[in-house]
């Protein structure tokens, strides 16, 4: 629809460079380089510094016109070269632009022409790299950071591939035992100094896991514990939980990230026992993540709400072999309950949501377990078909569209979920507005708000019904 | 007609580093690899985006608005308000191949349709810069069809750095908007001038307009806070400019004093002292006795009023030492407000300041200490910061974290400000926030808790 009117007004999208940026503050000790004028870094820069409440490590090869029109490539490598003297990190990420892309450059050839030259000088042997290629006018922002997982994976996982290592099920009706000569034993993996909780020693399956941007960092950090709790250990890539939740390091400011995916685990990924996709916007990364690992790799749109967090916790069960924890047993007594309390609240009432696909499909889900109607949808890319059903219009566009929907349906919207630019929108219609997805820019703390699984959807439901309950 | 960046842009009369060039361009272009400020785009829409019943559209990609807008901190009051509205073409790869000039047109008639506008600014990026779009040619059709102004801005981020962009902005409002209306008679008093770089942070127009109107002069129009198309359009009447903000601004003083005949004057804001100058000076520029009387008389009441306000948090401050690291007119103005509230003020940081900067800093500077800090990154300001003792750190936004995460106590005092600063008020709004926050307990929990 946007198309009609050729013009954003108040948009909802962001670009993929963005998508990128966000990748690579999930390794460790890392700093991002976004190869082209300075402006694309200094605006990303400063809207994820006030998302985040954190110093975020972006920097620029300040590519100028001159540099735009004969070539780019001297602005890359100094600026590689300036930022691995100055601060060392372990890890550069770099992005393109549309500037550094618009004039045709090769720019995948001078960062291995880079590279090269950094391993003959070898000064820099600590040094690890990425590069992605996100020129802002293709894509929106879960493709480049779709496409930023996968430039990590194809960086580190060259000679990692290994498909002994795979555990051999299906999804439908897990059983690891089934085949005995294709499998390898777990018992294999076993890491002797792994103890649970009950101080048991348990077999350790180390499992990939991708997660999308939907997720906060806490819920980041749950579903590590969730899957620790299972014996299973997270390598997430990236993993946004340890470095972008909000903690004050011993070390006081820091130059580069301070936590995220190490290093030495992207480069040994092949060597792990699956891999776990969970996203509706990471569903491309199937096949190539796949090809890459040579792992049995498993998919699911949404881990939200009683039925397919239940899915999930069977996949688990199956893949560890280990029953669910009891306290697991209990947050879901604890959903279900929550469910009953609020559904009188959601009788009736209309939801109008705009967010990214992700939230639009674990957030939906949710509400259409516990009844609300989700009257009006508004997303950022055209890929929403599965989900068409759970709404009454649902279609792609900006934040201005999502007001006029609104409007043209009576203003019979009862809550408005979006980001901090639908504020407007929202107080426009004199409508509460829960706030989810990016940016958050007018409230803090937003990296705590857990809700996937079974304690996230409870979260979701109570927020969402205190303040339907607060405009009655 | 590419719309390129004016040569004349790049010289600057009135700035001594600019003179000593030989080869004349942008001041500070960045360095590949370092931490980055904002692009050309970004000091455009910094100073435009402020006039509030216009339009402003960004054509490029995605990115250059959508990666972060609506995050004004210049406020707007009144009717007619879109300043919460961001709006771009996005350009995407099939607008690259076919050309994307009808596109921005198609667009903007869609949104001057909806919004009934005074007025549209549109912003050129890097992507149709470097393809040779013709943003002036589409300008020109638009505001022949539409009957309003239509601005193109030539904003494109790779040609330099946020300065250069203020000035692109200045120079466009010159050639597009200022001088093309007469304001009713009713409007103009004796004594009008017009405020250049002011940007109604946290309302900080507001109390400088009181502490002139309390004066008896009027502020004809602000450029560009709470501003509309029409004052500015008019403000080739005013006595005098009075530029409050960064050098790159100058530009358009001195372009409205050679077209008009209007002298302007540089001014800060920051500070009783300062504030106290300010209006004498502008005073004293109309050379009216009796306004010149009326103004001291003003300033003898206010002074005594602030001096008693700021009292209680002067008692707790006077001899506490903080570390000032924000850009250019603010890296000498604050330091006249922290001299009023009794602080010792360590070092100012000048890497954006020019050499009148650094002459004003020495001037407020009575014991000749301050340090002048060349290289602000946040590792040098820590050490900094603890070498010399500083309790406090005022600084950008930027740099709050650089502090907070080291267990010192900061203030924003650049435009993500939480409260104005600038005038009367400003004066005891600055005392009383670094006094709480000198009095949080939070940083000494944390500390006992290590």
């Amino acid at each position: 629809m946007e198309n009609l009117k050729n013009i954003e007004i108040n948009p909802l999208k962001t670009s993929s460079s963005l998508g990128a940026v966000i990748v690579f503050l999930g390794v460790k000790d890392a700093v991002v380089l976004m190869h082209g004028s300075q402006g694309c870094a200094s605006f990303d820069k400063v809207t994820l510094t006030k998302h985040y409440r954190e110093n975020i490590p972006i920097y620029t090869t300040a590519l100028n016109e001159l540099g735009a029109i004969l070539g780019g490539s001297d602005y890359l490598k100094a600026g590689v070269k300036n930022i691995a003297d100055k601060i060392n990190p372990a890890f550069i990420g770099i992005t393109s632009t549309g500037l550094s892309e618009v004039n045709g450059e090769d720019i995948n050839a001078t960062f291995n022409e880079l590279k090269k030259e950094l391993k003959e000088s070898g000064s820099y042997e600590n040094l690890n790299m990425a590069y992605v290629s996100t020129p802002d006018y293709n894509g929106n922002f879960e493709e480049g950071y779709k496409n930023a997982i996968l430039a990590l994976l194809k960086e580190f996982c060259k000679d990692t591939k290994n498909t002994a290592n795979t555990i051999n099920n299906n999804l439908a009706g897990l059983n690891v035992n089934d085949d005995k000569n294709n499998i390898r034993n777990i018992t294999d993996y076993k890491n002797s100094d792994y103890k649970n909780n009950n101080g048991k020693n348990i077999q350790s399956i180390r499992a990939n896991v991708f997660c999308p941007f939907s997720f906060t960092a806490i819920d980041f950090l749950e579903l590590r514990e969730l899957l620790e709790d299972f014996g299973i250990t997270p390598v997430m890539i990236p993993d946004l939980g340890t470095s972008m939740d909000g903690h004050l390091d011993e070390n006081g400011y820091l130059q580069t990230t301070s936590g995220g995916v190490d290093i030495k685990d992207l480069k040994t990924i092949g060597l792990n026992n699956l891999n776990v996709i969970i996203g509706s916007s990471l569903k491309g990364l199937i096949a190539p993540v796949k090809e890459i690992t040579g792992l049995n790799t498993y998919y699911f749109s949404n881990i939200s709400g009683l039925k397919n967090t239940d899915l999930f916790f069977k996949f688990i069960e199956e893949i560890s072999s280990i029953k669910t924890p009891e306290k697991y047993k209990r947050q879901k007594k604890q959903l279900m309950d929550a469910y009953l309390d609020s559904h009188f609240y959601f009788l009736g009432k209309n939801i109008a949501i705009a967010e990214g696909i992700d939230i639009l499909d674990s957030f939906s889900e949710i509400f259409a377990e516990v009844g609300a109607n989700i009257k009006i949808g508004v997303t950022t890319s055209s890929s929403y078909e599965n989900l068409k059903n759970r709404f009454e219009i649902l279609t792609e566009g900006d934040i201005d569209l999502f007001g006029e929907l609104i409007e043209t349906d009576g203003n019979n919207i009862d809550l408005v979920i979006s980001n901090s630019n639908a504020e407007y929108t929202a107080e426009k219609i004199g409508v509460p507005i829960l706030k989810a997805g990016f940016p958050l820019i007018d409230q803090i703390g937003h990296n705590f708000k857990h809700r996937i699984l079974y304690k996230g959807s409870a979260n979701l439901v109570y927020e969402a019904a205190n303040l339907l309950m607060k405009n009655s | 007609m590419q719309l390129k960046v004016k040569e004349e842009l790049f010289d600057e009369p009135t700035c001594s580093h600019n003179i000593q060039k030989k080869e004349k361009k942008a001041c500070k272009t960045a360095v590949p690899g370092s931490s980055t400020g904002g692009c050309s785009l970004d000091g455009a829409y910094i100073v435009l985006s402020p006039i509030r019943d216009a339009l402003h559209v960004v054509h490029g990609p995605i990115n250059c608005l959508g990666n972060s807008y609506n995050q004004r901190t210049s406020e707007s009051k009144g009717n007619e308000i879109f300043y919460m509205y961001g709006m771009t073409s996005s350009i995407n790869e099939n607008d690259l191949i076919f050309g994307s000039e009808d596109k921005l047109k198609k667009g903007i008639i869609y949104a001057v349709n909806k919004f009934k506008p005074k007025g549209v600014f549109i912003y050129n990026t890097c992507v149709p810069a470097l393809t040779g779009e013709d943003i002036g040619g589409v300008a020109k059709e638009l505001a022949e069809k539409l009957n309003i102004p239509v601005v193109p801005v030539s904003s494109q981020g790779f040609s330099g750095g946020k300065n250069l962009g203020n000035k692109i902005a200045g120079d466009a409002l010159f050639e597009y908007v200022i001088g093309k209306k007469e304001p009713d008679i009713d409007i103009l008093t004796d004594y009008n001038i017009n405020l250049i770089g002011e940007y109604n942070i946290k309302g900080e127009l507001f109390l400088i307009k009181k502490a002139l109107n309390d004066s008896g002069i009027n502020l004809l129009s602000n450029i560009t806070g709470n501003a509309t198309m029409e004052e500015i359009m008019y403000s080739h009447k005013a006595g005098l400019n009075v530029v409050v903000c960064s050098k790159a601004l100058v530009y358009l003083a001195r372009k409205m004093e050679e077209k008009y005949g209007i002298p302007f004057i540089e001014e800060s804001f920051f500070g009783l002292s300062s504030t106290n100058n300010a209006i004498m000076h502008i005073a004293e520029s109309f050379k009216d006795a009796k306004l010149i009387e009326k103004v001291k008389k003003n300033i003898e009441l206010k002074t005594k009023k602030i001096q008693k306000e700021i009292e209680p948090y002067k008692k707790f401050l006077t001899g506490k030492r903080v570390l000032l690291y924000t850009g250019g007119v603010k890296s000498w103005s604050l330091i006249s407000a922290l001299n009023d509230l009794g602080m010792k003020v360590i070092a100012t940081g000048v890497k954006k300041s020019t050499e009148e900067d650094k002459n004003k800093i020495k001037e407020f500077d009575a014991n000749g200490n301050i340090i002048m800090l060349d290289n602000g990154n946040p590792v040098n300001l820590i050490k900094m910061i603890k070498d010399e003792q500083a309790d406090i750190l005022l600084a950008g936004g930027r740099n709050q974290y650089t502090a907070i995460k080291s267990l010192i106590p900061f203030l924003d005092v650049n435009q993500e400000r939480g409260n104005p600063y600038t005038s009367y008020e400003g004066v005891v709004h600055l005392g009383r926030q670094i006094y709480l926050e000198l009095n949080s307990p939070v940083y000494d929990v944390i500390r006992k808790a290590s």
